[in-house]
């Protein structure tokens, strides 16, 4: 039964033939007693009384079952393991479950003009700094020094700034709030093929062993923004092995990444990861990157540590939530 | 050594043409996705700087094509798309490096260098033969460990060649990669640069294959 009138209606008579079944064995037992005669079969009459409230009962608390299931999907959308609310609703709930999904819709097109655009006016800006950037090298190589210097710093500030924010902007809005999931080892062998390249004069492979299994609650792209950073960090600093691995359990899955470069002091390891710190003011180049992934790993509601690697570097410890613990 | 650079930002592309242009390479450039894909599958570069945002033809579409078609010339793509699920694109689309706005013109120098040697097969970044040495960082030429004064052109002859090693290179091959696309060829000038060349290198540095073109010589 499809319409909540119907299921209504129905437990309602059914309810109501209980109790007047009821009522009549009631005032029939009381008649019986002052008048014994008529062999009624009060058995068969309870049995039926009883059956009608049951069934009833049941029938009037089924329809409320709907509201029940739209409460929990809408729990899964915020959470953000679903995207829209599923299933078949009874016809009066139909078309307010297809005006939230149209909401939920109209929503994420929002989300993704809005990422469109901050993309956009990013590059916008990326050109003219660039141009603003070689202009200030011209001027330094006729000379003018302190103006050079003055403009290249700036123009470095702004990238960094475009750059942070940018990927932060992007995680915010889409990352969290979507059920977005990706394998780690897809993402981790995409970026070790990039990294090969872009490290091609230093010859340095990233040794990539990941289970195909292994899957966390990430949007592609933030995932490939995390590991790009961490891996690019380790493809600076080793001198001829980086690797990256993951470990699944309860709690989600971690992704370590480690290289066998000169290792970073443990006072630095804090600093470097400090979130919340102003893009510009972030350490020196490298570690701007690992303030993105600290950020991003953040809103998964995961943690990125450092500590020092068997092979003699750096080992970051990425911890993310897997798709496989979070759908208990 | 030919670079095509392909930018659509016309104060950026007049920065890059002077900076390479300083660096001692021949400069063509393109401002749009269809002069560009004509360039670089009409003529021999040895490297393309590659923007991605691009009019008509976006850069990843026009790499995607060149690489289809079998075109293997070195790409470095300079783009201020710098996330890495974009390095990862440009890259699998073909790249052979990747440098994201704003740069700094040394690096991308490097970068280029490095690629266009390696290219060639070289290893190392200065290339020898026999007592010849260039190093293409600093445009700089020794014949056992002298010093060589070369003109601009003799200088881009003679790299050309070290860069091809024992390859033999065609006369028109060579002209192709001297000069810029819109410059007044004459070819019979590189017979002029490789006489000149003898003269200050030794007349073994580079040899004639009879009716093929000129290769680096082993007696150099």
């Amino acid at each position: 039964m499809k319409s909540l009138r119907g299921r209504l209606l129905l437990g309602s008579v059914l309810w109501t033939m209980g109790m007047v079944v009821t009522t009549n064995f009631v005032i029939l037992g009381l008649m019986l007693h002052r008048f014994p005669g008529p062999v009624v079969h009060f058995g068969a009459m309870s049995i039926a009384a009883v059956g009608f409230l049951i069934v009833g009962i049941f029938h009037l608390r089924s329809v409320l079952a709907p509201f029940e299931r739209l409460g929990k999907q809408l729990g899964a959308i915020r959470r953000g393991s679903s995207p829209r609310v599923e299933g078949p609703f009874p016809t009066e709930v139909a078309p307010v479950v297809a005006d939230l999904n149209a909401l939920l819709d109209h929503r994420a097109q929002l989300v993704d003009r809005a990422i469109a655009r901050s993309g956009d006016l990013a590059h916008g800006l990326k050109t003219p700094l660039a141009v603003l950037g070689q202009e200030a090298e011209r001027l330094s190589a006729s000379g003018q020094h302190e103006p050079a210097a003055i403009i290249g710093q700036q123009v470095e500030r702004m990238r960094r700034q475009i750059d942070y924010h940018l990927a932060h902007a992007r995680a915010a809005a889409s990352g969290s709030t979507l059920g977005a999931t990706c394998s780690v080892l897809e993402s981790a062998q995409g970026i070790a093929r990039t990294l090969s390249r872009l490290h091609a004069e230093k010859g340095v492979q990233v040794e990539v062993s990941v289970s195909p299994d292994h899957c966390v609650r990430a949007q592609r792209e933030d995932l490939d923004e995390m590991l790009g950073n961490l891996l690019d960090n380790a493809c600076k600093w080793t001198k001829s092995r980086v690797t990256i691995g993951s470990v699944e359990d309860t709690s989600g899955t971690l992704i370590l990444v480690e290289d066998d470069g000169p290792g970073i002091q443990p006072e630095m390891r804090e600093r470097v990861l400090q979130r919340g710190v102003r893009a510009d003011e972030a350490g020196p180049g490298s570690g701007f990157g690992l303030a993105i992934v600290a950020d991003l790993a953040e809103l998964y509601q995961g943690s990125i540590s450092l500590d020092a690697s068997p092979l003699g570097g750096v080992r970051a410890r990425l911890r993310l939530p897997s798709c496989v613990t979070h759908q208990r | 050594m030919r670079v095509l650079v392909v930018e659509d930002e016309p104060s950026l592309s007049r920065q890059l043409e002077t900076a390479l242009g300083e660096a001692g390479y021949v400069v063509d450039c393109a401002n749009d996705g269809e002069k560009a894909d004509f360039m670089g599958q009409t003529e021999g570069y040895d490297a393309i700087v590659l923007d991605l945002g691009l009019p008509k033809i976006d850069g990843l579409t026009l790499l995607r094509r060149w690489r289809d078609q079998g075109l293997s010339v070195p790409v470095v793509v300079l783009t201020a798309r710098g996330a890495w699920h974009e390095k990862v694109q440009g890259i699998d689309g073909g790249a052979d490096d990747y440098v994201s706005k704003p740069f700094r013109m040394e690096e991308l120098l490097a970068r280029l260098r490095a690629l266009i040697r390696r290219s060639g097969g070289q290893a190392r970044p200065e290339m020898r033969c026999g007592g010849i040495s260039l190093d293409p960082r600093s445009a700089r030429v020794t014949k056992d460990g002298a010093p060589i004064k070369l003109t601009g052109h003799e200088f881009l002859v003679l790299s050309y060649l070290m860069h091809q090693r024992e390859r033999v290179v065609s006369q028109s091959e060579l002209t192709e990669h001297i000069y810029a696309q819109n410059y007044d060829r004459d070819s019979n000038t590189v017979e002029v640069f490789i006489a000149r060349l003898r003269r200050k290198l030794g007349a073994g540095a580079i040899e004639t294959v009879r009716g093929l073109g000129y290769r680096m010589g082993d007696a150099a």
